[in-house]
């Protein structure tokens, strides 16, 4: 009986074009967006051109620190800020008037910078002058030190080396996050419209009453829908995660080299399906009991809205956790455990310990879930309008 | 076949509670034909969703060809087929055919019986035509026969209609009423809630009235007709409810 009904559950949602829609087409317009959205982020501006508007007297030989850096244009004028105000350039470098003279007679000259905080591209510009202003301070420096017969040992006393204790990408912390993320997002959404319609959608058009009148368990009737919803939920991240793993290994370069996992390529992605459908499970629980609240379509829909948008506080929890540091806790909580777990495997880690607490904990919340949605079912108050 | 034993039912709304039906008895025949006549709001769907195992009584007892609908509910449900409101009850996105299918397996019905089932309730219903596709763009018409056709697919010795014609037209009214009659011809018990009084004198043995959850009335269409001194149902009705009002007042 249970799979006559979930067949038929099934055959009905996959009817829906609007459960097609945000199951498929969803997954896949939200990836390509984070996606490519993510390795603009972590190109680090490369590739992107600049302009600084400096003084018209801009001496040439000062103009000579920037030649290495092609990909910015220097822009003269009269008003340098009222150029960048004017949003022409992305920084503007105002120079103290007697800057050339100061230096050479070894005194001390001004520098300003102007940038605009909020811009992306001119914290970059503003980040690059900087350093650029940076290196040529030091010259000045040791050129003046050396005039004066000081060892530059005496002028540097230390050389900080600097050294990461893993040999991954850094850019694979962010990998870390969109994956979870998206996946986490597209499987609530995916799998709501189906939640909304197999519980507060039966009630609306009574159908549930016509289900209700059959000699069928409604333990059953639950476990078919949850099972339904699940399916769902586990198709839309399935193929989440594929077109994700193309997207990437396809259409990007930055994080395609964040990601290496090695001769465990296989097991990882095993893996990370394993704990979509277990996401997807545990979403599904969470969905059933949502939509059996709510009397109509529109109010489970209401209810769902925050229950996915607790999918949000993981990646910022996590962002600032090292994978190191990631302990009992993290797999412990159900949707933190989610994106602690595809932390790991991303950075190529397989922790058998931390899948099985993910897994029970998991299992757990679902069942102590199901058993308050079946008390609720057994309800006549919500099982009828 | 039908009894219903001093059934109160009470809902609590916020943190008060609403009586729906207060001590209501009344028994039904084997083959009978009923008609639950009252206002909005009178309790005639409660009753009707008590008998049919939805609602659990707060006080009393229905049983059911002798199954009690608490204990026994799933041999209740096998014995009765249930429609609410005319045209409900159907998934828009399967075909008539496949809603008919699968509330035949879920009622238990093999392959081969539903096959028979449902080729007998298409001819019944003139619903050959458009067995094959899908339910969301069928007529109210269309969509009260497959309802109709779904109610009675597992063959249930009693049927409950909660207003079935309501909001349909003349036509799929009159095929509703063609169809109780050849239901009470094959001995069916119907009880059919209803605020249409020349529906209810042409189909009914029995009248059941409820006022503010109470049976105000219950017994042969004949003898109401006889001890009323008329023949005009809607004034019966009319003047019981002006008893009844009466009633309260005092």
């Amino acid at each position: 009986m249970l799979l006559k009904i979930y067949l038929k559950e099934i055959k009905d949602c996959f009817r829906d074009r609007r459960t097609l829609l945000l199951t498929v087409l969803l997954p896949v317009i939200m990836m390509t967006g984070l996606t490519f959205f993510y390795e603009k982020m972590i190109s680090d501006g490369e590739g992107e051109s600049y302009k600084l508007a400096v003084n018209e007297s801009f001496e040439p030989e000062l103009a000579g620190i920037f030649t290495s850096y092609k990909n910015i244009e220097l822009v003269h004028s009269a008003n340098p800020a009222k150029t960048l105000q004017d949003g022409k350039v992305q920084a503007a470098l105002i120079l103290d008037p007697n800057f050339s003279s100061n230096i050479e007679n070894g005194d001390k000259a001004t520098v300003t910078i102007i940038g605009d905080s909020f811009s992306q591209k001119s914290s970059n510009l503003k980040n690059i002058v900087q350093n650029v202003l940076g290196v040529y301070e030091k010259s000045i420096f040791s050129e003046r030190m050396k005039a004066k017969g000081t060892a530059p040992n005496l002028v540097e006393p230390i050389t900080i080396e600097q050294k990461e204790i893993s040999d991954q990408n850094p850019n694979a912390n962010l990998i870390a996050m969109l994956i979870p993320l998206i996946l986490a997002i597209a499987i609530g959404v995916g799998s709501g419209p189906a939640a909304s319609d197999l519980f507060a959608g039966e009630k609306e058009k009574k159908t549930m009453e016509a289900l209700l009148m059959t000699p069928v368990k409604r333990s059953t009737l639950l476990f078919s829908k949850w099972l339904t919803i699940a399916t769902v939920g586990s198709v839309t991240g399935i193929i989440t995660l594929l077109v994700v793993a193309l997207e990437i290994n396809l259409l990007t370069e930055n994080l395609k080299k964040a990601v290496s996992f090695g001769n465990n390529v296989v097991v990882i992605i095993a893996l990370a399906v394993l704990v979509s459908i277990i996401y997807a499970m545990f979403t599904a629980s969470l969905l059933m009991l949502t939509s059996i609240i709510g009397k109509t379509v529109k109010e489970s829909q209401s209810y769902s809205t925050p229950v996915m948008m607790l999918a949000m506080f993981p990646t910022m929890i996590l962002s600032s956790i090292g994978i190191n540091e990631l302990s009992f806790q993290h797999f412990a909580v159900p949707i933190l455990n989610l994106f602690s777990l595809l932390k790991e495997l991303v950075f190529g880690i397989i922790d058998y310990e931390h899948i099985l607490i993910t897994i029970t904990s998991n299992l757990v919340s679902m069942i102590l879930l199901f058993i308050v949605g079946r008390i609720l079912f057994l309800k006549d108050k919500w099982v009828m309008n | 076949m039908i009894e219903i034993h001093e059934v109160t039912k009470k809902f609590q709304d916020k943190k008060k509670f609403v009586t729906a039906l207060k001590h209501v008895s009344f028994s039904v025949k084997e083959g009978q034909v009923v008609g639950l006549l009252g206002e909005n709001g009178a309790g005639k769907t409660t009753l009707l969703r008590t008998v049919a195992t939805l609602l659990t009584p707060t006080e009393g007892a229905v049983t059911v060809a002798g199954f009690d609908t608490i204990k026994n509910a799933n041999e209740v449900k096998k014995r009765i087929g249930v429609l609410f409101g005319g045209e409900t009850g159907l998934y828009d996105r399967l075909t008539a055919r496949e809603n008919l299918e699968y509330f035949a397996a879920l009622y238990g019905l093999s392959k081969h019986e539903t096959k028979v089932r449902i080729d007998d309730l298409s001819r019944m219903f003139g619903m050959r035509d458009y067995l094959n596709r899908k339910v969301g763009g069928f007529s109210k018409g269309m969509r009260q026969k497959v309802a109709i056709a779904r109610t009675l697919i597992h063959n249930p010795e009693i049927i409950l209609f909660d207003e079935p014609t309501t909001g349909l037209d003349i036509t799929s009214s009159n095929v509703f009423r063609q169809l109780v009659h050849q239901l009470k011809r094959d001995g069916k018990t119907i009880i059919f809630s209803s605020h249409i009084m020349e529906e209810v004198s042409l189909l009914c043995d029995s009248v059941a009235m409820m006022h503010k959850g109470e049976l105000v009335y219950h017994g042969n269409l004949e003898s109401l007709y006889k001890s009323e001194g008329s023949r005009d149902l809607n004034y019966i009705f009319m003047s019981k409810l002006v008893r009844g009002n009466e009633h309260y007042a005092s």
